[in-house]
């Protein structure tokens, strides 16, 4: 069966610099997908080529079982994508430039559902205005909108949120995860690796042009990063020394464990009651940890 | 085609007419104004002077040539600057990532340009027309309006396909106005818009006829006047492969190209 997007041995150079080297992964239906890194690993020219925009050098890439290269158009029916960098517009409003890109996928009345999308992204009362009259949020939010006025069911968010403040970025995740609802499968690009882990149900951490990790979020913050465990003891006569402790601050001992531990054992290993514990905090690893681990690891 | 495959096309087409008349002024009433100044400069004031060796007079001469110039540039400009504003402001991508293929592109866009070369064009006949009635008390008489509207058409689409090619080519404004100033306008004023063939002397009379834009301008001339410097099947031969070569060129510079933003 044929999944949203499939990328096999993708590789891209530009000259002598190889940007993209030997990259396959799948996203599959109704999945958010992050693929994430530094800048300059390779994340836009992987959306590039999937989007036909750049040539790949090697390797394949199908959308929902089209092979970009060989059926393009119809690969790209499929797909909706929203680029990195704002684009302007200068002859154009709002609405009339929903209306030509709906024309581009063949749709000619496509009022309804553009009339959705100026409501839901907050464009109604600007639909009459030149794209350089708006801020650079509205801008963002109008590249959104072109993405989806032909209903695809696989977009593609390359930073979406890149430069935009707070609020917009709540109400445009909010969307995606209604998307998401919706069926479509989404290819994500962030620099927020919070967001990230709240809403990719998978990652891929890209670095140098390589997948150097990829797995279900949840799975890969357990396996890569501890629990810090924080005590204060009611009394100081306790030595707690233990190969998971990294450090003492006044009165609290902190220690950093791995998910493979529970904190029963730990406490038993400590020869710890509750009755012994004035207060005691945990914090949760994160993708953020995990992605610093991996880039250490690749000497980042 | 199928419907699907087609409106894409036309959509972006449609576009390409909505783009030029946004910016009209510019687009065609600037080129209406040069045309007119060049009727009376050169129509008028400097043609009392002038004999042709056929007796027309030299104002009936130049509305041919100053319609296809009228033509030419403006299919050049309108498919050029398109895809440089394109370039520009990122929106050259839509192109990209949407389903249109190169084909439809050129087309488009070639059709843009050649509509607004054709209405340039036929707003400069007009405007010759009358200059002509109020120096001579008459109209000149179109001779054969389907050879003139061939003419116009290949003429059109060809200066259109090059122009996108050149944009699609370019890496820079500099680039861009470089092919204007020392390709275009050389070939346009040397392929016999002022004159006659037979007013040159032999060794510029054979190397004009190496000049593409002579025979698409000699083509618009017969239709108009019914005197061509070139026989007509020569001209369409010429003008119909320099089509086909534009095409191709056009195709080619498609393909290779980039479709970023600078």
């Amino acid at each position: 069966m044929s999944v949203p997007l499939r990328i096999k041995g993708l590789v891209k150079n530009y000259g002598s610099l190889e940007a993209v080297k030997n990259v396959s992964f799948d996203i599959q239906p109704g999945e958010i997908f992050g693929l994430l890194g530094p800048n300059g690993a390779g994340k836009t020219s992987i959306i590039s080529c999937i989007v036909t925009l750049e040539e790949p050098t090697q390797g394949e890439i199908e959308v929902y079982g089209y092979n970009v290269a060989k059926e393009p158009r119809k690969a790209k029916y499929k797909m909706g994508t929203v680029p990195q960098e704002l684009i302007h517009h200068g002859f154009f409003n709002t609405q009339e430039i929903l209306e030509i890109h709906s024309g581009y996928y063949g749709i000619v009345n496509n009022k309804e559902r553009i009339n959705y999308l100026l409501h839901k992204l907050g464009l109604w009362e600007h639909r009459e205005k030149k794209v350089r009259q708006l801020s650079g949020g509205m801008k963002r939010r109008l590249l959104v909108a072109k993405a989806l006025v032909h209903q695809p069911k696989l977009l593609l968010l390359d930073e979406p949120t890149a430069g935009v403040d707070i609020e917009l970025r709540e109400s445009l995740w909010e969307f995606v995860r209604e998307l998401q609802k919706e069926g479509v499968s989404i290819l994500l690009t962030t620099h927020y690796l919070e967001e990230a882990e709240e809403l990719c149900d998978r990652v891929g951490i890209l670095n140098h042009g390589q997948i150097i990790k990829i797995g279900e979020t949840k799975k890969l913050i357990k396996d890569l990063t501890h629990r810090k465990v924080t005590f204060q003891l009611k009394t100081q006569d306790k030595g707690l020394e233990h190969e998971y402790k990294i450090t003492i601050e006044g009165d609290r001992h902190i220690f950093s464990v791995p998910y493979s531990k529970t904190i029963e054992e730990l406490f038993n290993e400590l020869s710890l009651t509750l009755g012994d514990v004035k207060d005691l905090s945990i914090q949760e690893g994160s993708l953020e940890d995990a992605f610093r681990y991996l880039l250490g690891g690749q000497g980042e | 085609m199928t419907k699907q495959n087609f409106l894409p096309f036309l959509m972006l087409y449609y576009k390409e007419l909505r783009r030029f008349n946004k910016v009209f002024i510019q687009t065609v009433l600037t080129p209406l104004i040069t045309s007119s100044l060049y009727l009376l400069i050169f129509g008028i004031s400097l043609g009392k002077n002038i004999n042709l060796l056929n007796n027309i007079p030299y104002l009936a001469f130049i509305i041919p040539g100053l319609v296809m110039m009228g033509v030419l540039n403006n299919a050049y400009q309108n498919s050029s600057t398109s895809i440089i504003s394109g370039k520009f402001s990122g929106d050259l991508q839509d192109l990209r990532v949407t389903p249109l293929s190169n084909h439809q592109i050129i087309w488009a866009l070639a059709l843009g340009g050649l509509t607004r070369g054709l209405l340039v064009g036929t707003i400069t006949f007009f405007v010759g027309q009358i200059f002509y009635f109020v120096n001579y008390g008459s109209m000149i008489q179109v001779q054969n309006y389907l050879i003139l509207f061939v003419f116009m058409i290949i003429g059109g689409l060809s200066f259109a396909m090059f122009g996108l090619s050149v944009a699609f080519w370019a890496k820079t404004f500099d680039q861009l106005s470089a092919v204007g100033s020392f390709i275009l306008t050389p070939l346009i004023y040397l392929g016999g818009v002022f004159f006659s063939l037979e007013n040159l002397h032999p060794f510029w009379q054979g190397l004009s006829k190496f000049n593409p834009l002579l025979y698409f301008i000699n083509g618009v001339r017969y239709g108009i006047l019914g005197q061509t410097d070139v026989t007509l099947w020569l001209a369409l031969g010429v003008s119909f492969a320099s089509l086909t070569v534009i095409y191709i060129i056009a195709w080619h510079s498609l393909k290779k190209s980039n479709f970023t933003r600078w």
